[in-house]
Parts: structure tokens; C-alpha cells; sequence
């Protein structure tokens, strides 16, 4: 779809300071030359990165983001990066079931002595993202937003947050009851919750800014008109949504507390 | 360095410290034939003062730490280099200034004599160093000085070819060895492994190399565009004079002697000496050293107690 | 509430590092139209004193209340900036750096247009960042006036010494039985021909009877917590754990040789290793007449592309002990460069040659190859090969990392390069400190080196870290997180995931809410990015200055 001669693809990294940010100064005192897309934000430690924000990020039009810090266990604050890539790593199944490719978003650790291995990293993936061609080409524009704001959402809210931050904790450590818990079926849960808040998410911000009945929420949202209801149901008593009005047998929904947006 | 010229009043270089403007006694009118002044009535700041004289502070010290430092070797003796004679014969530390933003060409890599872009360079090492006519010692850092002047110079144009005149490429420090391959690799900086033994110059001013490959010893021909000289690092000339106030001895070559294994101790108890006026050295060690030298002064000025 | 944003930019020239490829006349003009930018302009160098004098006049002159400085590093700058604008009136935390040469100009220098235009990307997100930006108040420690050095050879005695007779207390550890280290081993140090083990016996003497110091051997270190000038150490030591509390640590656990088997016939008896060869020449075993040596074994290749720095010096020295004691040895030495820097070396070099032992040089091309009694060469300044009988063959074999070098990086929180040496603060200008604030690095540790080079960079260690020891008190940044009491519901959640105990659940009058514990964040943020009820502010970091720049760099887009 793209015009792939011309694409320049915007490309953010998150680079903490210790490690992969001082990799990166190196690239540059050894002069090794990489693409101009990347910018750069430093943060403490890749710890600090976000997955709301990372979205937030897709929001606004970037191509690809390319989160580095300190090579497992030389994290200068020891476990930052553990927590970075569980996250980012369920961020991209989240990217993958919205239908953005999730290889638009890296985590790799680059160290304080690895300026060419930056500066190749930098490369290859500036190369990748060009084709892939612009985040666009994945969804139309005004699907791709109201996606990427859904997921935003979803990850935002406090119990996927929470779910999502525990992970390193019960999986390495066992539960409250010192039990082992299973990887696989974790993820399982840990997805299926997520998927559920990012559904409902979907249908909030369906209805945003217009009225629809069940049977539109579904066809725009493609999820099934049952789904849909037991959603609205469910929001309808927490006072997220409301019947705005009635359309012959059909109510219709609107989201209540404004169509927030950015 | 008389690469250009410069006014009786002037700034050491920009980025010196602290920055204030300098009367060269020499030069200026007012000081040599009494007219002039001008700079007084331009300075808002009143800061010209003529009257200004040396004066002897007397201080009273724990410890003395010498970092005078070395001076480049003067060139001009050895005939077969050219230096002076030859339009595009330069020393290495000229050739700084040359490729430097703040220097006589803004940073452009032209020649001084006819303005003409420099697009093939030979770097000649060991320019008084390592011969025991002149300083029988190596230099040190030299080579990779000279590795990273070829390779400003390729970056300055992607066209310029360097090619340096070396017997050994001394490239022992951290991540030294890496920085010569890629100059080879990436950058296209040629090794010819030999001594100079003549330099000349044709019609068009160019530089024409004369060396013995160490290979069968041939003597060959290479012409250049420039040729900038490794010169060896030397004690500076009043080091003699310092020595004899500070009643400390000098190294055979004229460098402050220090004691082995106790590498800051002058001759003389209290007395410290670091970087170049002690043998030649790189940044990296000069500011260890200089950090080293800093502890044994404060073993004496502070003592036992923190 | 905070006034209007007044920003000032200063474009930085370094010379022709950044003049030279990107536009900065186009940058700075590019600045001037920005949101809330009041002046800009560029500078040959933003940091010599001339520029930041302009900085501090542009202060007061335009009363501005942001500085942007875009330029070469906040890794290395942003102290020198912050502190010029802390010099004329303003929180230093109200200044920000934008890194437009070692990430800019110097990774895209062939393309200047490219290139700026990125540069004004990263101006334009600096602009909208600092409008955000909060001033801070600095956080002062106390520091603890005893230092912890890690290795007992001649750099970390040397060190441990310097630091003792200034009276700060020192623990020294060593991982193995006695004090000494690589000096163990050697016979004659060069130059002043002295015994190593003079040297060191001399050393640990002193060592032993100095009262400021405390001698650990048979032990590592497991684990290092706390911060700056507070660190809280266990040492292993026979079966038991040793805690203490140190206010700086140095590193100084040397290098070891590397043993090369499988390479020109290494046997250890006929075949041997120039430490090997020490040993021998200690216990006066080194009967042989006819000796070859080999310089950059297993050095200058694909595996190890370093130089080793000593090597040449050692053979050499080695070289002159045996022709010395018995001068009918014929002796001759394969190299590639001969490393012999300086005046000291250069001169054993020469002193060499007057003894007669024969240098050939030779290529990585065509290496050596030592084949039945017979080493076969071919000799670059002839031009053809030569087959030298022996008796002895000595491999000059680089030092290489310390083994422990990775495990104890890692639990410093230091970096190491490529080959297990330890990554120092910044090349040229902090050789002997790391980028953590209070943890140096001396001797072989970082790169090898001589032993008058170990004794300097002992001094030279023992200095840095007198410095904070001296000071008493150290300002850590106040990049800490910060709990929102209204919105925290007190879920534990940042307890459990900081790593460093530094956010903890307090009962309040309110209820449960979690507390940041200011003198034990370190400002990672990994709670702020976890915390379900976004309650957590990063001071310097937060969310919204963050995603200002995101939006800043995208919105015309
Ligand atoms: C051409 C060239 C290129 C180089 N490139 C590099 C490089 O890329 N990297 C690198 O690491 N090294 C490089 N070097 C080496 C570097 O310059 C030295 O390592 C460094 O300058 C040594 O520092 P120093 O303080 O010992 O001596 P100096 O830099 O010489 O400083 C001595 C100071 O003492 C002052 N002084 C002298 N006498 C007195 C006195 N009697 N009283 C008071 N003050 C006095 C001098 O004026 C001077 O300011 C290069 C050297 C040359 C010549
Ligand atoms: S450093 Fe290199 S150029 Fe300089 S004197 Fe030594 S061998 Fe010669
Ligand atoms: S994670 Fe957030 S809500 Fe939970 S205790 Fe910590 S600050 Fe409060
Ligand atoms: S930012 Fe949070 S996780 Fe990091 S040290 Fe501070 S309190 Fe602990
Ligand atoms: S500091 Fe680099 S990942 Fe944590």
C-alpha cells in the first residue's frame, strides 16, 4: 500500500540512561552511522516506560518504538528490565489482537559498550519498520485510533495493571499461598482478562461521540451482538453508558462521562 | 604558531580558561612605541590595564605538584622533512588547528600556501622520536594521534585518502587496536610500514614522499597534497630553570626524573611531577596521573585525619 | 502556579563536531519560532567559559526561566549546565538537554539535511519538555567516611594505602589466601630491575600494620546494597557472611594471563607462557640456549582484537634477565609492533638490540609456526623465511579479564566491555571513575597496565574516592518517585515491585498509603509505571513531560 521509496518511518526509542542511552552516545563517538528517523527519549531505567504510554505513542502516529535498556541482570536498578519485558511482551500480544503487528514494537538490551550493536540494531530495525510501510497500512486510520485508544484504556485500567505488574512476582515466586503458578495458564488468564477490558474499551469508545444500537456497536466493533449487550449491560449499571434514546425496538447507546479522546 | 595572524591582543584560544583577553608585551604599540590605546577606549569594562606588571606572590605550601608539560619538537633541524622549506609540510599539532573549527580556515581542510582542498595526506610518525640523533625515546602518542587525524580528515571528506608513515603502530591503550582497524577498514587509512627518508616537493607545491618500504627496502615515490609531521614530544626549554628553583633532578632527555615504582616522587621529598613534563603521555593517563599526584599532596597536607 | 514558560536555547557548534553537519544557523532560527522560546542562538562552545557566560547574561537579560542546551551529552554536560544556571538563579532542574551530537551529528554525517531536520525534531520535544519541567530541591546525604577495595594487588594496595594514611578506614578484600595479586608471580619488575616480591612484601607490611585498615582475604564480595556514599556490603568470607557499611567502593581486581591452548604447540614445559617463563627464570630453571619468542599470541585476532599493552616489555625484560645470565643465549623475538612506549621502554628496546637479541617481524598473515624443534618465520623487513631452531618457546599472551569481572559488574551495577574490563565513566576525562557516583576503578581491572601504571592509577583511584569522603555530605539527584495520597488505594503494589525497599505502605490517618523513602529511591520509575491508580509521580520524569514530547514531535505531523 505504502510508497516504500519514500516512507520515512517516525521512530521513537526509549533508551535508559545507564546502559543502552550510553551505548548510543558511543555509536556516536565511534562514529558509526545509522538512519536519522530515531528520536530519542532518555528515561532512568527502562523500567519506567509505560505500556499506556507506548500506546499513547502509536496514538499519535509512530511507526515504531524501540524500547532499550541494561542486558538481563545489569540493570543498574536490578530488576527494572525484568518488569520492561513481561510488560512489552504482553503489550505486543495486545498490538497483535487489536491487528497492529506487533514487530513495530522492540525491547532489546543494548550495554554501555555496545555503540556498533546499536547502531546496527537501529538499522535493522529502521529497515523492518520501512517494510511494514506506515502504522496506517495495518488498519484505516480512524479504526486504528479507536483501537489503539481502546487498548490504551484497557492497560490503563487498574486491574490490568495490576494483573499485568504481578506477573514477574507470581510467576518467579508463587502466590500468596506460596504456589507455584502456572506460566501458560497465567498468560491465559492474564489474556482473556485483557481482552475482555479491551473489548469493552472497543464499545465505550464506539460510542463516544455517536448514538448506536447494539446491532451497529457490533458491526462496527465486529464483536458478537451478545457480547456487545452483556457489555452494555454491565457498564449501564457501573453508569458508564446509558440508553440515549429509543429507535422503534432498538435502544440506543451513549457513553456517559464524555467522549474522552487524548 | 604563526598559521595566521593574530592581533597584539588575543585570546589564548576559545575555549581557554579563564577567558581573558592577553597582551602580547612583543607586539602591542602602546607597549613598544608608546601610541595607540585603542583597545582601552573600546573596552566598556575598563579592563585594559597597561600598567599591569609581574609581580611575586609568595606562598606558603604543603606540597608542589609540576604538570608543565612537553612542547613539539622543532622540526626545522631535520632538513630531509622540509619543515618551513616546503609549502605543505605542517606538524601534527598545526595540522589540529588547521582541521579545528576555531582555527585559521574555520575547519576547512584546505592548504594554507594555495587555498587548494587537501584530498590525499601523508601522516610521517616518529618525527625526532625513536632516533637517537634526536629524542631516542618513543613519543607515545603519536600513532594514535596521527590515526585520528586521518580519520577527521576523512570525515571533514569522504574523499580525503591518508596514509601514514609508521615502523610501529603503538596502539596498546583501551580499545586502541579497534580504533586502528576501522581507520583501515571504514576509513581507507593506509599503513606503509618504513621509514621517510626524504621529502620534496614539485612545481604545484605537492609533497613528494620518499621511504624504504621495510619490505626489501625499495625506495619509493608517493606524491600528496599534504604532509603533516608526527613530531616527537620534547621537555619545554625552560624545564632547566624550573628544575633548578624547585631543586629536583632532570631524566637523561631532559624530562623531570621520578622514581621507579613510585612514579610521582621528584628528587626531591614534597615535590610531585605528573603528565607530559614527566614522559609523554595521553589524556587519559595525564588525568589519572594528575588524580594520583593529587593523593600524595593530600597524604601530606591532610595527613591522618579526614 | 507556575509563571509563563520563558525559554532560552543555546545551539552548540563543538567546533565542527555539530557545526560541521548540521545546519545550525537553520536550528537556531528554527528555535526562535517555538512556543515560549524568548531567545536563541548558537554558540562555537556552549561550554567554554565565553558560552556560559552567555548563558548566565541570557538569564538575566531575558529573565528566563528554561534553558535548553542542544548539544553533545547530558551524560556528560548536564552537571557543567545545570550548575551555570544554578550560578544565575535558576533550579538547575528547569534545564534541559538536548543531544544533538552523539546522537545526531555524529551517527548522520552524510546527511546534513536529514540530520537537521531531526535536530529540530529533538529541539522542538526539548521545548515542550521543559515547558513542563519542575524545579527540585536537592537531596544531601551524609557520607560514611570508610572505603571498600575490592582486590589486594599492587593497584588495590596502593589504593587502600593512600586512603589509610589520609585516615579514612578501609577494608581491603582479596579473594584469594595472601595480599599480592599478578606480583605473586613475577620475578623481576623492569626498568629499576626489582623483585616483585620485594614490592609487595613491602606493601603488605605496611598494609598489615596500618590501624585504619582491615584486611579481608579468602573473600568476595555477594552483594552490594544501599546508594552513595552509604553502601551496605556483605563479603563471603569462609562459610560466613562479613556485613559492612562503606561510603565508596574501588575496583581493583587485576587481570589474569591467557593460557594458549591449542595454539603453537603449548605444553608448558618446552612450550611456555612469558608468566610461565617468570616462574622458571624465579627458581632459576631457564637452562635453554637457543629461545624463541612469539609476541601477540592469542592477541590482535579475531577473539581478542586488543593489544595487551605489557606484553612487549615483559619478553623484552625476560629477554635481557636470560642473555644477562647466561650471554651465549641466542635469542630472538617474533613481533608485529613492538609496543615499547615512552622513555623507559623504549630505551630497554634499544638496550636489547645491543645485546644482541635479533627482532623479526612478522604479519598476521603469515604467523610463526613452531614445528618439530624448528620455529619457521617469514621475516617482513627480508623478505623471506627463516627457521630458527630452539629450545624454549615463549608465548607472549595478552592479560585478559578477571573471571569474576562479569559476576562482580553485576553486582556494582558497573559496565564492562566487550572482553570483561571494566567501562569507565568516560574515556578521556574520568578514566578512573564509573558513571555510578562512588564506585572507581584502578589497575589491570580496567585495561592492562604496568605495574608503575597500577601505582598511579592506585593513587589516582584513592583520590576520587577521597573526594565525597572528604566532603562529608554528597547531593543525590532528586529523580524520586512521588505518592499521590488522594489517588493511591494503598494496594501494596509498588512495595512489592521497588527493588530497593525505597515505597512503603504507612498507616495514616487516611488509611493505608503507600511513601516514597526519599534517601532510598534511586528513581528508576518502574513503580510509577506499574502503580494501577497512576499514583505515582517521577520527579523529573512524569507522564505528562514525557508524552508532551511525543505529542510535540508528532502534532504537525
Ligand atoms: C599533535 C598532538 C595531538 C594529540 N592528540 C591527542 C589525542 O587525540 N588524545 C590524547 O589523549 N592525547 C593527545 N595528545 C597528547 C596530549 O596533548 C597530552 O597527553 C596532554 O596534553 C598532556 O597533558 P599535560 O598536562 O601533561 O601537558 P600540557 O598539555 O602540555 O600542559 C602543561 C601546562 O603547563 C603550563 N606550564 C608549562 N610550564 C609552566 C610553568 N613553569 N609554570 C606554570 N605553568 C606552566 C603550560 O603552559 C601548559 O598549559 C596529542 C598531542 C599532540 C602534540
Ligand atoms: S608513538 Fe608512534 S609515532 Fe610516536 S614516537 Fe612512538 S612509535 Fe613513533
Ligand atoms: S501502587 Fe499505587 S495505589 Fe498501590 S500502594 Fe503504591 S502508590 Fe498506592
Ligand atoms: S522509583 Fe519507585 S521502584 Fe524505583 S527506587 Fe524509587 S520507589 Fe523504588
Ligand atoms: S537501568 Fe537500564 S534497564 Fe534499568
Amino acid at each position: 500500500m505504502s510508497d516504500q521509496e519514500s516512507f520515512e518511518p517516525h521512530i521513537l526509542g526509549f533508551l535508559c540512561n545507564w546502559c543502552s542511552y550510553a551505548g548510543a552516545d558511543l555509536a556516536g563517538v565511534s562514529r558509526f552511522q545509522y538512519p536519522t528517523n530515531l528520536r530519542v527519549i532518555r528515561v532512568m531505567c527502562s523500567g519506567r516506560v509505560d505500556p499506556a504510554l507506548v500506546l499513547d505513542a502509536l496514538i499519535w502516529g509512530i511507526d515504531g518504538i524501540v524500547i532499550l535498556g541494561c542486558h538481563p541482570g545489569d540493570c543498574h536498578y536490578l530488576t527494572g528490565n525484568y518488569y520492561t519485558e513481561r510488560r512489552m511482551r504482553t503489550l505486543q500480544t495486545v498490538l497483535d489482537m487489536i491487528g497492529v503487528k506487533p514487530e513495530r514494537l522492540i525491547v532489546d538490551w543494548v550495554s554501555a559498550s555496545e555503540g556498533e550493536r546499536f547502531a546496527n540494531l537501529i538499522g535493522d530495525f529502521t529497515e523492518k519498520i520501512v517494510e511494514l510501510g506506515p502504522l496506517t497500512d495495518d488498519l484505516p486510520p480512524e479504526e486504528l485510533r479507536t483501537r489503539l485508544l481502546a487498548a490504551r484504556d484497557a492497560l490503563s485500567q487498574q486491574r490490568m495493571r495490576w494483573l499485568v505488574n504481578r506477573e514477574k512476582e507470581l510467576l518467579e515466586k508463587g502466590d500468596v499461598f506460596g504456589e507455584q503458578v502456572d506460566e501458560a495458564e497465567f498468560h491465559e488468564v492474564k489474556f482473556e482478562a485483557l481482552a475482555r477490558e479491551y473489548e469493552k474499551n472497543r464499545i465505550l469508545h464506539s460510542i463516544s461521540d455517536q448514538v448506536l444500537s447494539v446491532q451497529e456497536i457490533a458491526k462496527t466493533t465486529a464483536i458478537p451482538p451478545r457480547e456487545v449487550l452483556k457489555n452494555l449491560i454491565a457498564m449501564e449499571q457501573k453508569g458508564l453508558v446509558t440508553v440515549s434514546r429509543i429507535d422503534g425496538v432498538n435502544p440506543k447507546y451513549r457513553r456517559l462521562g464524555g467522549g474522552e479522546s487524548l | 604558531m604563526e598559521l595566521r595572524r593574530r592581533g597584539a591582543i588575543y585570546l589564548y584560544f576559545l575555549q581557554a580558561i579563564p577567558m581573558v583577553m592577553t597582551i602580547d608585551r612583543a607586539h602591542c604599540l602602546y607597549l613598544t612605541r608608546g601610541v595607540c590605546r585603542i583597545c582601552e577606549k573600546v573596552c566598556t569594562r575598563e579592563a585594559i590595564d597597561f600598567e599591569q606588571t609581574d609581580i611575586e606572590i609568595d606562598l606558603n605550601v604543603g606540597a608542589i605538584i609540576v604538570t608543565v608539560g612537553f612542547d613539539p619538537f622543532d622540526p626545522t633541524s631535520l632538513s630531509e622533512f622540509g619543515y618551513k622549506r616546503l609549502r605543505n609540510v605542517m606538524t601534527a599539532l598545526e595540522y589540529e588547528r588547521l582541521i579545528c573549527a576555531t582555527g585559521p580556515t574555520g575547519g576547512q581542510l584546505i592548504r594554507l600556501s594555495d587555498r587548494k582542498p587537501v584530498k590525499k595526506i601523508a601522516f610521517i610518525q616518529c618525527v625526532g622520536s625513536r632516533d637517537v640523533k634526536n629524542n631516542p625515546y618513543c613519543s607515545t602518542v603519536c600513532c594514535m594521534h596521527a590515526a585520528k587525524e586521518a580519520l577527521l580528515a576523512r570525515e571533514h571528506d569522504p574523499n580525503v585518502q591518508s596514509y601514514v608513515f609508521s615502523m610501529d603502530v603503538r596502539a596498546h591503550g583501551k580499545g586502541f587496536q579497534q580504533y586502528i582497524a576501522r581507520g583501515e577498514e571504514e576509513y581507507g587509512i593506509r599503513y606503509v610500514r618504513g621509514r621517510v627518508a626524504k621529502i620534496s616537493e614539485n612545481l604545484e607545491g605537492n609533497p613528494i614522499i620518499g621511504y624504504e618500504e621495510t619490505f626489501g627496502s625499495i625506495v619509493e615515490k608517493m606524491e600528496v597534497d599534504l604532509a603533516v609531521l608526527a613530531t616527537s614530544f620534547v621537555p619545554r626549554p625552560d624545564t632547566k630553570d624550573l628544575a633548578a628553583v624547585l631543586g629536583v633532578e632532570l631524566d637523561q632527555y631532559g624530562f623531570f626524573k621520578t622514581a621507579h615504582l613510585a612514579p610521582f616522587n621528584s628528587t626531591r621529598k614534597g615535590i610531585f611531577v605528573c603528565g607530559c613534563c614527566r614522559e609523554p603521555v595521553d589524556i587519559p593517563e595525564s588525568v589519572a596521573q594528575a588524580s594520583g599526584a593529587a593523593a600524595k599532596a593530600a597524604e601530606i597536607v591532610t595527613g591522618d585525619q579526614p | 502556579m507556575m509563571e509563563e514558560a520563558k525559554i532560552g536555547v543555546f545551539v552548540c557548534r563543538c567546533g565542527t563536531n555539530i557545526g560541521g553537519y548540521l545546519d545550525v544557523p537553520a536550528l537556531v532560527n528554527y528555535s526562535k519560532g517555538l512556543p515560549n522560546v524568548v531567545c536563541a542562538q548558537e554558540n562555537l562552545y556552549t561550554c567554554s567559559e565565553a558560552g556560559l557566560n552567555e548563558i548566565k547574561e541570557a538569564i538575566i537579560d531575558h529573565q528566563l526561566n528554561r534553558v535548553i542546551v542542544a548539544s553533545c551529552t547530558p551524560r556528560t554536560h548536564e552537571p557543567l549546565f545545570r550548575n551555570t544556571c544554578k550560578e544565575a538563579g535558576l533550579n538547575p532542574y528547569l534545564f534541559e538537554f538536548v543531544n544533538i551530537r552523539d546522537q545526531c551529528s555524529w551517527v548522520h554525517m552524510h546527511e546534513t539535511e536529514k540530520a537537521t531536520e531531526k535536530a529540530k525534531d529533538l529541539i522542538r520535544m526539548g521545548v515542550a519538555r521543559a515547558k513542563l519541567l519542575e524545579p527540585q530541591e536537592e537531596i544531601e546525604v551524609d557520607v560514611v567516611p570508610s572505603a571498600l577495595v575490592i582486590g589486594g594487588g599492587i593497584a588495590g594496595m596502593t589504593c587502600a594505602l593512600s586512603l589509610a594514611d589520609r585516615g579514612f578506614e578501609v577494608t581491603l578484600v582479596e579473594r584469594e589466601e595472601k595480599l599480592g595479586g599478578m606480583l605473586r608471580k613475577l620475578y623481576k619488575l623492569y626498568s629499576a630491575q626489582t623483585d616483585a616480591s620485594q614490592l609487595i612484601e613491602a606493601k603488605i607490611g605496611e598494609i598489615e600494620k596500618h590501624r585504619n585498615i582491615e584486611v579481608l582475604t579468602s573473600a568476595t564480595v555477594t552483594e552490594v546494597k544501599g546508594f552513595y556514599g552509604n553502601y551496605d556490603v556483605t563479603i563471603r568470607q569462609e562459610r560466613k557472611n562479613v556485613p559492612f557499611r562503606v561510603g565508596v567502593i574501588v575496583v581493583a581486581i587485576g587481570a589474569e594471563e591467557f593460557k594458549p591452548v591449542g595454539m603453537y604447540g603449548y605444553d608448558g614445559i618446552q612450550i611456555v607462557t612469558q608468566l610461565e617463563l617468570e616462574e622458571m627464570l624465579k627458581e632459576d630453571r631457564v637452562k635453554a640456549h637457543s629461545i624463541v619468542m612469539i609476541q601477540c599470541v592469542g592477541a590482535r585476532d579475531e577473539k581478542r582484537s586488543y593489544c595487551a599493552k605489557v606484553c612487549c616489555t615483559t619478553a623484552l625484560n625476560n629477554a635481557m634477565i636470560i642473555s644477562e645470565r647466561n650471554p651465549k643465549a641466542q635469542i630472538f623475538m617474533l613481533y608485529r609492533d613492538l609496543q615499547t612506549y615512552g622513555t623507559i621502554y623504549e630505551d630497554l628496546y634499544k638496550k636489547a638490540r645491543e645485546k644482541g637479541i635479533i627482532f623479526v617481524k612478522y604479519s598476521p598473515q603469515n604467523p610463526p609456526i613452531v614445528d618439530k624443534g624448528m620455529v619457521k618465520v617469514f621475516d617482513e623487513f627480508l623478505g623471506e623465511e627463516l627457521r630458527l631452531p630452539y629450545e624454549l618457546v615463549v608465548l607472549s599472551t595478552p592479560m585478559v579479564a578477571h573471571p569474576d569481572s562479569g559476576e562482580l559488574a553485576k553486582i556494582l551495577k558497573v559496565p564492562i566491555d566487550e572482553y570483561g574490563f571494566f567501562l569507565e565513566a568516560h574515556v578521556k576525562l574520568r578514566p578512573l571513575d564509573f558513571a555510578t557516583d562512588g564506585v572507581y576503578v584502578c589497575g589491570s581491572a580496567h585495561w592492562p597496565v604496568t605495574v608503575d601504571e597500577s601505582i598511579v592509577q592506585g593513587y589516582g583511584a584513592a583520590s576520587r574516592a577521597s573526594i565525597p569522603m572528604s566532603r562529608r555530605r554528597v547531593v543525590s539527584e532528586p529523580i524520586v518517585s512521588f505518592v499521590d495520597e488522594e489517588s493511591c488505594i494503598g494496594c501494596g503494589l509498588c512495595e512489592m515491585i521497588c527493588p530497593f525497599k525505597a515505597i512503603q505502605i504507612e498507616e495514616t490517618p487516611k488509611g493505608k498509603i503507600a511513601q516514597t523513602i526519599v534517601a532510598s529511591c534511586k528513581g528508576c520509575g518502574t513503580c510509577g509505571a506499574a502503580c494501577p491508580q497512576k499514583a505515582i509521580t517521577m520527579r523529573h520524569f512524569k507522564d505528562e513531560q514525557m508524552l508532551a514530547e511525543i505529542v510535540a514531535l508528532m502534532e504537525r505531523k
